[in-house]
């Protein structure tokens, strides 16, 4: 007697499967919903090359607070963080998590801060930028790939 | 050691992400959709479900390090989503009570089984969705995949000699659950 399992196959798309498939829709809201989660102010897509080049800049010379970051920033005439000072600061933690950056705790003048500084990865990701001028190569790509 | 070719090899990879995730979907989603149901059992969970794993597999996708084949990856990736579903508090409250409903014994729907005579091949599908998952999952993947033991021992996590047995033992299951469909022949 034959198996009759080897009818499962057909059985199923005869049945349970019938008209049943993943729709053009369905497939949009899964596309839809990596570009949303991507488009949060504390993921490096959100940000352009230039404000994300900018604060790697910054903190290249020597360890610096957020508010100097922030300073130096508006001084260089970027003025996205401008009245969003927050959001430097879930960017500077994202840039942590991810090794581009570290942090540690100070006391100057009797004022604890959190100083910033570029990591040796970091501080491989701006050669690699600036090496690569010539060629299209996108600072925040490789940030945003960049391994936690 | 972060080295440089790490970053020039990543740099590829963003590049078709998105492409990649698209061509996922075109290969993959009715296989995996269908793989989802026979877990959970209902068309909009599972396509619920599916999508989640898309989602999931977009995030993960650096992870896949080409020691699987793609399929083998995928499948445990939604495999795994199944069965957190299936833990998960949300389904154990409220499946479970919209299924004490169906219990209920209604005498339109005893009328119904008794005009309604199923075809063979509702039988045939619906033995087996009614197995114990462990028993389900061996017996889709072997006779609706067509995945050899040991793929689905791979895909599964499970050791090859308990897919045997599993094997064995869910068709002494189903024997039993098909024995009119096969006295017929």
């Amino acid at each position: 007697m034959s198996d009759p399992l080897k009818q499962l196959k057909n059985s199923m798309k005869k049945t349970v499967f019938k008209d049943f498939s993943f729709s053009e829709d369905r497939r949009n809201v899964v596309k839809e919903s990596i570009q949303s989660n991507q488009l949060r102010s504390d993921s490096i897509l959100y940000w352009d090359d230039k404000t994300l080049y900018s604060i790697l800049c910054s903190i290249r010379t020597g360890p610096k607070h957020g508010y100097e970051i922030s300073t130096l920033l508006f001084q260089k005439n970027n003025h996205v963080f401008q009245h969003k000072e927050g959001q430097l600061y879930a960017l500077l933690h994202t840039l942590e998590n991810k090794g581009i950056i570290a942090s540690s705790w100070h006391e100057v003048h009797s004022d604890t801060k959190k100083y910033y500084s570029l990591t040796k990865k970091g501080r491989i990701f701006i050669r690699a930028v600036e090496k690569q001028s010539s060629r299209f190569i996108s600072l925040k790509k490789l940030l945003q790939e960049a391994s936690i | 050691m972060y080295e440089w070719q790490e970053t020039e090899d990543s740099m590829e990879m963003i590049h078709d992400k998105e492409e990649r995730l698209d061509q996922l979907m075109t290969s993959y989603s009715q296989g995996i959709l269908q793989l989802v149901y026979t877990y959970v059992k209902n068309h909009t969970t599972a396509e619920d479900l599916t999508q989640e794993i898309f989602i999931k597999c977009y995030e993960k996708m650096d992870q896949y390090k080409g020691r699987a084949s793609l399929r083998t990856w995928l499948y445990r990736v939604a495999i795994n989503h199944c069965k957190d579903y299936l833990r998960s508090w949300h389904h154990r409250k409220v499946t479970i009570h919209d299924k004490l409903f169906e219990y209920l014994p209604s005498k339109d729907k005893q009328l119904e089984s008794l005009i309604v005579e199923k075809s063979r091949d509702e039988i045939l599908s619906e033995s087996v969705l009614n197995l114990p998952i462990k028993y389900r999952e061996i017996i889709y993947l072997y006779y609706f995949e067509e995945l050899t033991l040991d793929e689905i021992s791979k895909t599964t996590l499970v050791n090859l000699n308990t897919v045997k047995t599993r094997l064995t033992r869910a068709k002494e299951l189903l024997k039993k659950s098909l024995k009119e469909v096969i006295n017929d022949e």
